[in-house]
């Protein structure tokens, strides 16, 4: 179960670097958060209340009702719906996202991993690139925001493959991180977007 | 619980009822009674932990010498950037007088926490913090460029912070063991010793681009460069000194733990890779930049390149980058401040428009040519001696062609500074500046010409003791 879970995961991570309109971003976050939580779940080898509580909040309430609220929310008042005309087009896309997931197979192998925590490196490590690939191919600031969830999303899988019980500190750790990204950054989008879309302002002449 | 565990909780008990104070109850004349008492407050507490060096405290802290060092520069710097604060912010209206210096508190608590930390995941918390309270000051003027370079460094930072997380779970793979992964220093040491060396040096790529962020390095520099130029000055002096050396701290622990294992050339050759790099990209963009504070961000890169490439080198080069990092922290915090005054005499940051400062304000021209020596290495800099101690690892490792190359480098940023700020101080405007001009007091110069002596006195004598404490955080590293 965990594994199609990894998979279901992995496929959302294809759709995202090809789709253009945001609120399809914002839908597949939150589709990525809920794909967490089972994941996470699974993971557990005890099950108290603070643990089931911790990954509940971290997982079903952050990342499947209060990310994507508020990236609907940021969508809703800029009035932006769609990626730059100027963004790479889908089939390239598709092509890059396809290299980075042969590389990232590639590199988990090489790293002599369990088969069960290769999935997780793979998958992981395949996040991580499509984040980087998000922000570095879009223009339009709330791709550069999803780019950056995802790669919070890869951080939190790639944590999940350690073992069953994170410590709290690191899962504090993760919660002052979609603190940061949510509040701050999604604050910031809306005030960016009264004023320009493009970060150009800052130059060295 | 010890004695120094409490005292440690009460100073961030205090640090977090000083800032709620300060931000929520909107009174300039308290914020600036209450920010002065904490400058008193992290004094008493740097001293405090000087005089329990080595002990742990709560599990999570440790009063190790780079910390106590590094702290102690943050205690010096912290009484400066608050009196130039003071002076920055005192037009505001009181909401962003508090928000300032709330943020302003924030930041200096979250620093000594990650100076501190004895685990990787402790300090990559209290560098997410930084990132948080920095971002309310780079954000002060409320421009469109302060937004934008907000944006940028909170975004580039998180991201940052994201990957040496990533690092710091490879860390974690090598355990096997959650429960453990709280890395603390001490167990790290045991664990790399026994851990599939492709996993560390995954663990160390990503930590260090992570804190490449924090540290203004290649790659992740662009986003300090932003901050600098938008940044009130005396926050870009806290960006550039106090809050680099936690990017530095973070790397260096790891690297020290590390350096027992056999990747040690693998870290040394991606650091000085590093290193050249930001050293190439400083000279190329200090000849373009236009605005005088983006020059001195490109300064701060060049200078983490110094210290990157002294670290690489090994041997007499960590004793160099030690020595570096921290007149850096003096010599970087003088000249910002002085960008500061400079800004209120000339009414600008743009170089066209900046000129005949000597005529305008001597006391200031003095600060910056004096600020110059320091920054650009020429003796009597302190920085001299780190310079030329990270030269004599290149010949004693034989490395003569990256000798040739480092040199060439500084060529470039030598000449780029000082035809730059010999323009400000001597030559008249090419354009005239239409913003109003302010006059300074020379008293308020004061500060700067301290910290540029600091640097200059470190050239002619080194103290026995500073001497033993840089010695003692080097012991453990390969001879």
């Amino acid at each position: 179960m965990t594994l199609m879970l990894i998979i279901v995961f992995a496929i959302s991570l294809i759709y995202l670097s090809v789709t253009e309109r945001f609120r399809i971003y914002a839908g597949l976050v939150g589709l990525q958060g809920l794909l967490l939580f089972g994941i996470s779940f699974m993971q557990l080898d005890r099950i108290t209340l603070a643990t089931v509580l911790f990954v509940t909040i971290e997982t079903l309430l952050f990342k499947v009702i209060i990310v994507p609220y508020l990236l609907f929310n940021v969508i809703r008042k800029t009035g932006v719906a769609r990626v730059h005309e100027k963004a790479l087009p889908s089939f390239y896309s598709l092509l890059m996202v396809t290299l980075g997931l042969l590389l990232s197979i590639v590199v988990s192998f090489s790293m002599n991993a369990t088969p069960y925590n290769l999935m997780f490196f793979i998958v992981s490590f395949f996040a991580i690139y499509t984040g980087l690939f998000l922000i570095i191919s879009h223009r339009k600031i709330f791709s550069h925001l999803i780019g950056f969830l995802v790669i919070e999303n890869a951080v939190l899988l790639l944590s999940l493959a350690i073992g069953s019980e994170i410590p709290m500190l690191i899962n504090l750790g993760i919660l002052l991180d979609i603190f940061v990204s949510v509040l701050i950054l999604g604050i910031f989008v809306m005030r960016l977007r009264q004023q320009t879309d493009d970060l150009t302002i800052l130059k060295d002449d | 619980m010890t004695e120094a565990a409490y005292i440690f909780i009460l100073f961030f008990a205090v640090s977090l009822a000083l800032g709620l104070l300060v931000g929520l109850i909107h009174s300039k004349a308290l914020a600036r009674t209450l920010a002065s008492f904490y400058v008193l407050v992290h004094i008493a507490f740097t001293v405090y932990c000087w005089m329990h060096r080595g002990e742990t405290v709560l599990d999570y802290f440790t009063f190790d010498t780079l910390g106590l060092l590094l702290q102690s520069v943050l205690s010096i710097l912290t009484v400066t950037t608050v009196f130039h604060g003071f002076i920055y912010v005192s037009n505001d209206s009181p909401r962003t007088y508090a928000i300032y210096h709330a943020a302003l508190i924030a930041l200096i608590a979250s620093m000594t926490g990650a100076y501190f930390a004895n685990g990787m995941t402790t300090v990559w918390i209290f560098v997410e913090a930084t990132t948080l309270s920095v971002a309310a000051l780079i954000y002060h003027d409320r421009t469109a460029m302060a937004l934008e370079a907000t944006w940028k460094y909170v975004f580039v930072c998180s991201v940052g912070i994201a990957l040496a997380y990533i690092g710091i779970l490879f860390l974690g793979f090598t355990v096997r063991d959650a429960r453990l992964l709280h890395l603390s220093f001490s167990s790290i040491t045991e664990i790399a010793k026994l851990a599939n060396p492709l996993y560390l040096k995954i663990a160390f790529v990503f930590v260090l681009v992570g804190y490449s962020t924090k540290m203004g390095l290649f790659p992740m520099h662009t986003v300090t460069v932003d901050a600098h130029t938008v940044a009130p000055p005396p926050i870009s002096a806290f960006i550039s000194t106090t809050l680099m050396n936690v990017g530095f701290l973070a790397i260096f622990r790891i690297y020290a733990l590390f350096s027992a294992t056999p990747i040690l050339p693998f870290m040394n050759h991606v650091l000085l890779l590093s290193g050249f790099l930001s050293l190439l990209i400083s000279a190329g963009y200090m000849l373009k930049a236009k605005h005088n504070k983006r020059m001195l961000a490109y300064s701060s890169l060049e200078n983490m390149g110094i210290v990157a490439i002294a670290l690489g080198m090994g041997g007499i080069g960590y004793y160099a980058a030690i020595l570096h990092i921290i007149l850096h922290s003096f010599a970087k915090a003088g000249l910002f401040y002085q960008m500061g005054q400079s800004y209120k005499i000339m009414g600008t940051y743009n170089l066209d428009e900046s000129g005949n400062y000597m005529n305008l304000y001597p006391a200031g021209a003095t600060a910056l040519l004096l600020g110059l020596v320091c920054i650009t290495a020429i003796p009597p800099s302190g920085m001299f001696i780190s310079e030329l101690l990270m030269f004599k690892a290149m010949v004693a490792n034989g490395n003569y062609l990256y000798m040739a190359v480092a040199a060439l480098l500084l060529c470039f940023v030598l000449y780029a500074l000082l035809t730059r700020v010999l323009h400000i101080v001597f030559s008249e405007p090419r354009t005239q500046s239409l913003k109003p001009r302010e006059k300074v007091n020379p008293w308020q110069s004061v500060s700067q010409f301290v910290l540029f002596g600091i640097v200059i006195l470190i050239c002619f004598t080194q103290p026995a003791f500073f001497r033993e404490l840089i010695n003692d955080i080097i012991q453990n590293l390969p001879k």
